[in-house]
Formats: C-alpha cells, sequence, structure tokens
C-alpha cells in the first residue's frame, strides 16, 4: 500500500536552498498538509514527489518503488509514478471538453472506449457535473472548473493525490464547502492525499498530518491539535492557530524549593510542570537583549481568562463576532488578545482583572526559540 | 373659459420650453467633461479623414481624372464603367488583375507558412527546451523586422545576382565562387515569397514565442501526470493551444505582405508583378481609375482578413491564461543536440541580420557595380560628381540626400508627435467614457486605418490630393502618416488608461485641479513608458516606410526610403550607399529608443 518516504531531499538553485534535507514518512491513507508561508518550498517539494522537479539530493520511495534516488542515479518520470496531482490553476485544456477533458488521461492508459465512457460518467455523477460534459473550460464557473479538475484527477484512480493550493481560487463560501468534500473524499477513494496550502485553518481541519515549513527547513509534522497545542518552537506557536498566541517575554529561574518563577514585564508568577529541561542562559556575545530575559511564555488567546481575579488591566478594544469575542487588552505598553466564548461587549478603557487557565501554557526558549515545557501557570498573591 | 385656456398653453409653451432647457442642460453637462469633447472632435475628425479619402477613392474608379485615360475615348470629368470592364471582363483581365491578384496571394501565401515555420521552430526552441545561448538568439533574432523591409531583399540581390541576369552585374556568391544560380532564385515569386518570410518571421516569432512562454506550464504538466508522451502532447495540448495565435500570425503575415511594395518591386524585376507593384506603374503612367480599382481590393482583402482574425482569435474554445506558477517550466531536454541547434540558430540569425550590412558596404564601393576586385570610397566621400556618370557626388556631400533625411526625421517626427498625443488623448476619452457608443465608435474609426493596406491608403490620399489644392505636398504625408499610425498610439493609449483607475483622476478632482494639470502631472507622468512608446513606435515605424509614401511624394517632399526607391535600379553604389545609411540610422533610433526608454518595437502590434 502507497507509503510515501523522503530521506534526506534537497533542493538547490545555484546558491538558494529551496528544500533542505527534508525527511518524512507519510503513512499510507493518510491525509498531510503541507503548511508554510509563500517561499517556504512546500509546493516543491509536492512537485519533487510528483517528478515535475527533480531534488538535488536525496531518496524518494512511493509504495515501496524507489522513485528517486540521487546516488543510484534513478528517477522516474512523472507519468510512471502512478500519481494524480491537482494544480492550483487547475490546468484545464481549454480547447477540450469536460469529457475530453477527463478522458483523454484514460486514453493515454490504454482503456477502452466503453470503459472510458463509464469512468468519466461515474465520476461526473460523483461530483454533480454531468450536464456540464460537452461545455469547455471557460464557460464554467470556478468552482465547476475545480470538480472537473478533480475529475481529471481521479479518473486513473491514482493511489496517490497530490494537491498544490486547490482550493485559494474560490471564494470563501464555496471554499468551506469543498473542503467538507474534499474530507469526504479522501475517505470514499481510499488513497493517499498530499495538500500543500499557506491557509493554516485548511491544513488544521484537513489534515490527519501537518508538515509545517519554514524557508525549506521542516518545523513541525505532526497530527494537527497536537501542532496546536505543543508547538516545537516560536514559529510554529505564532504560525498555528488565530488569533495568533500571545507572547510574553520573561524571566524564568528556579527559587531555593525548586519552584520555577517566572517574572514578565513586572508580573510575578509560578509555573508548575511536569517537563523537565535545562534553565536557557544567554548565549555569549548577545548583547541587545533585555538583560535577564531569558524566555518566552506562550499563551494561547483562549487561556487567558477576564475574570474577577488577577492583573489589573484595561481593555483596548472588543471584537465580537457573535459566537466568540476576541478581547484586545491592554497591559502597560503591552496588547495581549483573550477570547470569550458568547458575545461579551466590553467599554473602551474598562478595567478588567486577567488570569491563565489551565494546562496549556507554553514556555520557549528566548534565543533558540524551542518549546521548554508546557504547564500551568499560577499567579504570585 | 379663456383663461382657462391660457394657462394650457402657457402650461404647453413652458413644458416645451423645458423640454429645449433640459437638451441646453445636458448639452452643457455634456461639454463640460473634457473626455466627451476630445470625443467628439476625434470622431468627427477621423471620419472625415478616414471616409472621405474612401469614398474618393470609389469615386475615382468610375471617373476619367487623366488625359492618359481619355485615350479610351472617354471624356475628362465623366463617368464611366470602362475601368472596371477593363479590369474583371475584358479580354486584359488575366494581365491586368488577375494574374498579379493571383501572384500576390501566393506570394503571401508561401510568405506567411515560410515566416510562421521558421519563427514558430525558433519560438519552440527558446521557450521550450533547453538550448544553450538562447538571449543572444532572441536578441539577434528579431533584427530583420527592425530593419526596413526592403533590406533582405537588397541583400538578396547583392547576393546571389550574376552577370547573367538583370541589371548584369555579379553578386556575392558569384564573386567569391563564380557560381550562377538561376534567374529563377534570384527574381520572382520564389525569392520574395522567401524574403517576405524571412523578414516576418521575427513577427511571428514574437506572437508565437509571446504565447508559448505565457501558456500555464500546468497546462503540460498535467498531462505529463496523466501519462502522456513528449510528441502526444505537443501534439494534443501545446499545438491546439496554440493553434488561434498560429491562425491570427499566418492572416497578419499574409496582410502584409499583401501590402508589400518594396520587396516585389526589387526582386519582381520587371516579370513578376503583383497588386502593389501594378497598381504602382498604373498610377504612374496615369492610369487613375485602374490603379485605384486595385486598391480597393486590397483594402477588401484587407478588411477580410482581419475580420476573419477575429473570428479566429475570438471563438469558444479561446483560452484566457491563469497567470500560474509558468516559471517552473520543465524544458525538453535536448541531450547534445542542444548545441547543434544553437550553433544554427545563432549562423542563421547573425547571417540574415549582418551579412545585408555587410554587402551594402562592399556593393556601395565597388568602382564597377558587382566587381569587388577594386573598391573605392568615391561614392561616400566624392566631393565631384562620381564614375557613375549620372550626376550624383558621394553620399556625405550630396544635397538629394540630406534633403531626403530631414525631410525623412522632420516627418517621421510629426508624425509621432501627431499620433502619439492623439493616442493619448483616445487613451484617456475612451477609457473614461468605456462602454458608450460614442467611446466605441472613435475606438474602432481610430483602429481602421490598421485594416488598410498601406499602399491603398496612400491610393485613397492620392485622390484626395487634387481636390483641396494640396497636391502632393508635406502636409498630406504628414496627415497619411498620422493617420496610418494612429492605430499603435491609440492601441497604447487606450492599454496604458485601462491599467489606472479612475479614482486615481478623481482624487485630482476632488481638490480642484484643472483638467490639463491632471493629464500633465498625474496621467502622464504615471503611465509614461507606455504613453511614450505611443509616440516612439509611429517615429521608428515611419522612419523605414516606403509604400505608405510611395505615391505621395514629390521632389521636393522626397524621404529617404523613396529616394532609394529612384536609385535602386539604376545606380547600384550610390544606393546601396544610401540603402547602408538608411539602416543604419533606422537601427541607431531603435537602440537609442530601447536605452533611454526600455519601451521595444518588438512589444508593438507590428504589421
Amino acid at each position: 500500500m502507497p507509503e510515501i518516504v523522503l530521506k534526506n531531499i534537497t533542493k538547490r538553485w545555484g546558491n538558494f536552498v529551496g528544500v533542505d534535507n527534508l525527511s518524512m514518512t507519510i503513512e499510507d491513507r493518510a491525509f498531510i498538509t503541507l503548511l508554510g508561508p509563500s517561499g517556504c518550498g512546500k509546493t516543491t517539494t509536492l512537485r519533487m514527489i510528483a517528478g515535475l522537479e527533480t531534488p538535488t539530493e536525496g531518496l524518494i520511495t512511493i509504495d515501496g518503488v524507489t522513485v528517486f534516488d540521487s546516488d543510484k542515479g534513478i528517477n522516474l518520470p512523472p507519468q510512471k509514478r502512478d500519481v494524480g496531482f491537482l494544480f492550483q490553476n487547475y490546468a484545464l485544456w481549454p480547447h477540450m471538453t469536460v469529457y475530453k477533458n477527463i478522458a483523454f488521461g484514460l486514453e493515454n492508459l490504454k482503456w477502452k472506449k466503453p470503459e472510458i465512457e463509464e469512468r468519466v460518467d461515474e465520476l461526473c455523477k460523483m461530483l454533480k457535473i454531468e450536464q456540464f460534459k460537452q461545455r469547455y473550460p471557460s464557460e464554467l464557473s470556478g468552482g465547476q472548473q475545480q470538480r472537473v479538475a478533480i475529475a481529471r484527477t481521479l479518473a486513473p484512480r491514482p493511489k496517490v493525490l497530490f494537491m498544490d493550493e486547490p482550493l485559494s481560487n474560490l471564494d470563501a463560501k464555496l471554499r468551506l464547502e469543498m473542503r467538507t468534500e474534499l474530507k469526504r473524499l479522501h475517505v470514499d477513494t481510499d488513497s493517499t492525499f498530499v495538500y500543500v496550502t499557506h491557509d493554516q485553518l485548511e491544513a488544521m481541519t484537513l489534515a490527519t498530518k501537518v508538515c509545517l515549513m519554514e524557508t525549506g527547513v521542516m518545523q513541525q509534522y505532526d497530527p494537527p491539535l497536537v501542532t496546536y497545542s505543543l508547538p516545537n518552537n516560536l514559529f510554529v506557536a505564532d504560525f498555528v492557530g488565530n488569533p495568533t498566541m500571545n507572547f510574553l517575554d520573561a524571566k524564568a529561574e528556579r527559587d531555593k524549593n525548586g519552584k520555577l518563577r517566572i517574572n514578565m514585564y513586572g508580573i510575578e508568577a509560578e509555573m508548575q510542570t511536569e517537563d523537565v529541561f535545562e534553565m536557557p542562559v544567554k548565549p555569549e556575545g548577545e548583547e541587545n537583549a533585555q538583560s535577564d530575559v531569558n524566555v518566552v511564555v506562550g499563551v494561547r488567546p483562549e487561556f487567558l481568562e477576564i475574570g474577577s481575579s488577577g492583573i489589573q488591566a484595561k481593555v483596548h478594544a472588543t471584537l465580537p463576532s457573535g459566537m466568540e469575542t476576541t478581547v484586545k487588552i491592554a497591559y502597560g505598553e503591552q496588547i495581549f488578545t483573550s477570547v470569550v466564548f458568547g458575545g461579551v461587549d466590553y467599554a473602551v478603557d474598562e478595567q478588567i482583572k486577567v488570569s491563565f487557565r489551565g494546562n496549556g501554557i507554553l514556555l520557549f526558549d528566548k534565543f533558540t526559540g524551542k518549546r521548554l515545557c508546557s504547564g500551568a501557570l499560577k499567579l504570585a498573591k | 373659459m379663456n383663461d382657462d385656456n391660457n394657462v394650457e398653453i402657457e402650461r404647453e409653451e413652458s413644458v416645451k420650453a423645458g423640454k429645449w432647457l433640459k437638451f441646453r442642460f445636458w448639452l452643457k453637462r455634456f461639454f463640460t467633461n473634457p473626455a466627451n469633447i476630445i470625443l467628439v472632435v476625434f470622431f468627427v475628425f477621423l471620419a472625415f479623414f478616414i471616409f472621405y479619402p474612401l469614398i474618393t477613392l470609389v469615386y475615382d474608379t468610375f471617373a476619367v481624372s487623366s488625359v492618359t485615360e481619355t485615350r479610351y475615348g472617354v471624356k475628362m470629368g465623366e463617368l464611366t464603367g470602362l475601368w472596371w470592364y477593363r479590369m474583371i471582363a475584358s479580354e486584359y483581365n488575366t494581365m491586368y488583375f488577375w494574374k498579379p491578384l493571383g501572384n500576390s496571394m501566393l506570394m503571401s501565401f508561401l510568405a506567411s507558412i515560410i515566416a510562421i515555420l521558421y519563427g514558430g521552430i525558433v519560438a519552440f526552441f527558446i521557450t521550450r527546451t533547453n538550448m544553450k545561448g538562447k538571449s543572444i538568439i532572441s536578441m539577434i533574432f528579431v533584427f530583420p523586422y527592425i530593419m526596413p523591409s526592403w533590406t533582405l531583399a537588397t541583400f538578396w540581390k547583392n547576393f546571389w545576382q550574376n552577370p547573367d541576369i538583370g541589371s548584369g552585374t555579379g553578386g556575392m556568391v558569384y564573386n567569391l565562387t563564380g557560381l550562377k544560380v538561376p534567374e529563377g532564385m534570384v527574381y520572382g515569386l520564389v525569392p520574395c515569397a522567401i524574403v517576405l518570410g524571412l523578414h516576418y518571421a521575427p513577427f511571428a516569432y514574437i506572437l508565437i514565442g509571446g504565447i508559448l512562454r505565457n501558456m500555464d506550464a500546468n497546462l503540460e504538466e498535467a498531462a505529463t501526470i496523466l501519462h502522456a508522451s513528449r510528441f502526444k502532447i505537443v501534439r494534443r495540448i501545446t499545438l491546439p493551444i496554440v493553434l488561434p495565435a498560429l491562425m491570427s500570425t499566418f492572416l497578419l503575415v499574409f496582410s502584409s505582405s499583401m501590402s508589400a511594395y518594396a520587396v516585389p518591386q526589387y526582386l519582381g524585376s520587371g516579370r513578376f508583378y503583383v497588386l502593389t507593384t501594378y497598381m504602382k506603374s498604373f498610377l504612374n503612367q496615369g492610369y487613375y481609375g485602374q490603379g485605384y480599382i486595385m486598391g480597393l481590393v486590397m483594402i477588401l482583402f484587407g478588411v477580410a482578413i482581419l475580420v476573419a482574425n477575429q473570428y479566429v482569435t475570438g471563438k469558444r474554445k479561446s483560452f484566457t491564461t491563469v497567470s500560474g506558477k509558468s516559471g517552473q517550466v520543465s524544458y525538453i531536454n535536448l541531450g547534445k543536440a542542444k548545441w547543434v541547434v544553437s550553433v544554427i540558430l545563432i549562423v542563421l540569425s547573425i547571417f540574415f541580420a549582418v551579412m545585408p550590412l555587410i554587402t551594402f558596404a562592399l556593393e556601395s564601393c565597388c568602382v564597377v557595380a558587382g566587381d569587388y576586385s577594386t573598391l573605392t570610397l568615391q561614392y561616400w566621400i566624392s566631393k565631384t560628381p562620381t564614375d557613375a556618370q549620372n550626376g550624383l557626388v558621394g553620399l556625405f556631400f550630396e544635397k538629394q540626400v540630406w534633403r531626403a533625411f530631414g525631410n525623412s526625421l522632420l516627418l517621421s517626427f510629426l508624425c509621432a508627435i501627431i499620433a502619439g498625443s492623439s493616442g493619448v488623448l483616445i487613451g484617456y476619452a475612451v477609457s473614461r467614457r468605456r462602454g458608450t457608443k460614442l467611446a466605441k465608435g472613435v475606438d474602432s474609426l481610430a483602429f481602421l486605418p490598421y485594416l488598410l493596406p498601406s499602399m491603398a491608403l496612400g491610393g485613397a490620399f492620392l485622390t484626395m490630393t487634387t481636390i483641396f489644392g494640396i497636391g502632393k505636398s508635406f502636409f498630406i504625408l504628414v496627415l497619411v502618416g498620422a493617420i496610418k499610425y494612429l492605430p499603435m498610439a491609440s492601441r497604447s493609449g487606450i492599454n496604458a488608461m485601462l491599467q489606472l483607475s479612475g479614482e486615481i483622476e478623481e482624487a485630482a478632482v476632488i481638490v480642484g485641479v484643472p483638467w490639463w494639470k491632471r493629464m500633465v502631472r498625474i496621467i502622464f507622468p504615471i503611465q509614461k513608458s507606455t504613453f511614450i512608446s505611443g509616440y516612439l513606435l509611429p517615429f521608428t515605424s515611419c522612419m523605414r516606410e516606403l509604400s505608405l509614401f510611395v505615391l505621395l511624394v514629390a521632389p521636393s517632399t522626397t524621404l529617404m526610403a523613396t529616394l532609394l526607391d529612384e536609385w535602386m535600379l539604376w545606380w547600384p553604389q550610390s544606393a546601396n550607399a544610401l540603402n547602408l545609411l538608411i539602416i543604419v540610422t533606422v537601427l541607431v533610433i531603435n537602440f537609442a529608443v530601447n536605452k533611454l526608454t526600455g519601451a521595444s518595437i518588438d512589444k508593438g502590434v507590428g504589421g
């Protein structure tokens, strides 16, 4: 069954490194999203697996077959890798009708005519595009073109399906609909999906595992909820989640009882955690940072509670959306974000009290950005 | 009762007055918008200067307008169907009409095929393979298109000529190898078609290459993923998608070749006639009616071709390129052949770009025309009449040359200023009043001259010269030039303005900036480069134009190109020297323009 393995894949253009020493295993029937800001190498990775781009170094196997090996000089062309590819702009052939577009790949595989017709009909029914079979792509709407592109990709029953930002050209409502359909399609077709996107919400909602990349380097490869609650580093923590995580520069040290004392802009607190880590120290030669800050406290907006006790702060702005309310909180020079369930409206500059909630508070190394621990944060009385 | 009636009447009058008043208000409001004033002015002006010559052209095909024509027993000023009869139905019709028409069509057809094959193949190699030296090839390859259309024709003659044929002098091949090629290789249909094909190949290259480059590479990759072979992709995906562009290139090259005058003139050698050359000789001999019929036929062909082009490019299968990640094109790997292909293409491009100049230089320095054994510089620098016994002194001291040079520069300058400025104004007005009938009308009127072959347009204006008593003055040259190049200028003007949102101007309207200041200080500076190319295209095109002006020049208004036309047949050394001077001037101007503005001739409407 199709399992895709990448080992030490590197892609360079001259001195520019597109993908740097990437290793990952995509399990059979997984739905993987490659996530990252534009230019991070996610599309290049996808195209390398599909065979549209040649890696500089490394090894790729699909379903146990080595499709690329820089050491042995193996490089299977895309058509021999038995994969499907859904392009961002659909790449429908403008001079062929919908039927022709879908049938073209099957003709190349020397399918018999009745079989082709049957398969095209089946796909058109599944994707609800039966009435458009004799139309040309320019006569279809964006969503319909998208469905035709999906049908064309699925037609030869590929075991692996690659998708390069397939929803980014659709309007918001249609995008939501298509997301649901893609997730159904994944189960129905019983194949492995690899999906490129820069939209973290899309990545989170669709995937069984998210691979987050930055400047060609893999940052984290975990199921979405793990990535959300236990980000490996500051980049991941910042990229995933909306509204974004609050970051508070702090000084951390252990007191004589072994308790972890945190000082954030003068706010004293104690971090309660099971995780074991070494206290970060300022690397030599680092002069510009504030003298004693050595960690960053990461707090998801939903863990910042507005209540009757805690730190005295005031409301900077309230952004109610109905189901939830985003509250911007001003503490001194800093602005924090909190999310409250339900529609609550605070007056601007209203005095409030803020405290930390739950076990999901994170501590990062100020200098390396790495996650140190997660736990609860109790304000000192 | 009476009072009631009076009230009624008064009310009616006030309603009438109200209507009149409303109309006046509407008129006033209409003309406070500068865009409307521009549109109305250009509509009237263009309608007159395009349709009036066309009407007189049609009229003159039925008129007796010269003494020569009275030879057929008709009186001056009479109306007659004789010319149409002679051209279409009389016993002479084959010689006078059908043969030149057939020649024109055959020549244009072959030229289009050659241009598309040569230009298309180069475009394919450059955009789709890993061939070496792409940038240098694409630079040299467009050279022949920048040079005047007769460059390759005169080169061809200089190259293959031998003592047995034509003017009896030897060409380069004969001088170096003693080889005498058959006459059909030097003069007639085949060389005309080849030379035109080579001249328009860069044009085909620019059009097809543009489509290939903009074509989303994903379209081909999608086919690769779906198990199509390289060959199948080219046949089933790439070719069908570029087919409309190919058809369109074919039609445009065909139409340009139909109206080509210089090439069949220089390589027809009095035996091979096409519509343009026959039309010129009819008009020269005073057979105006029959000449104008040929002009009219060329116009009909031009319009038909452009209509066909509109149909080809506007079909249901036509595609809109979604700009994809086309940067990631996977090139076809030619292997070792990539060097062979590059060397062949570089040699070919250099041959057709540089060799013409070398032969012109050599020919201009021969003591005996066509004989390289002794060389002299007298045709360039002699202050006394040269050995050619034609009363001409060396080129640098020949008054005719400098007058023609001055005329050409002044004409190009005036045409560029008029056409370019009109282009800016039309672009502004049409884009501001987009969707209105008036704007559409002006837009199509400004594009109309593009459909009219140069020679025929020249002929149409020739019919006007007698009417207003302007004769063959400099003014008529400026007028016809400005009108012929208006399409280029108005296209770039409209393109420039459509990219500019109306809000940019409205922001200035709000703070009370007057209209002319908005144009000069805001709109023009923002779209400077596009507008400037609307000035430069007419300028460079005008410098190398022959067929548009050849019917309209008088001795006092001789241009460089028409002077060359006069010299070419009889005085090869001086003609070649002049030819080199013209080409160098055109190239220098072109490169100066490229360097100064970044605007390139290759991006224009072409044709």
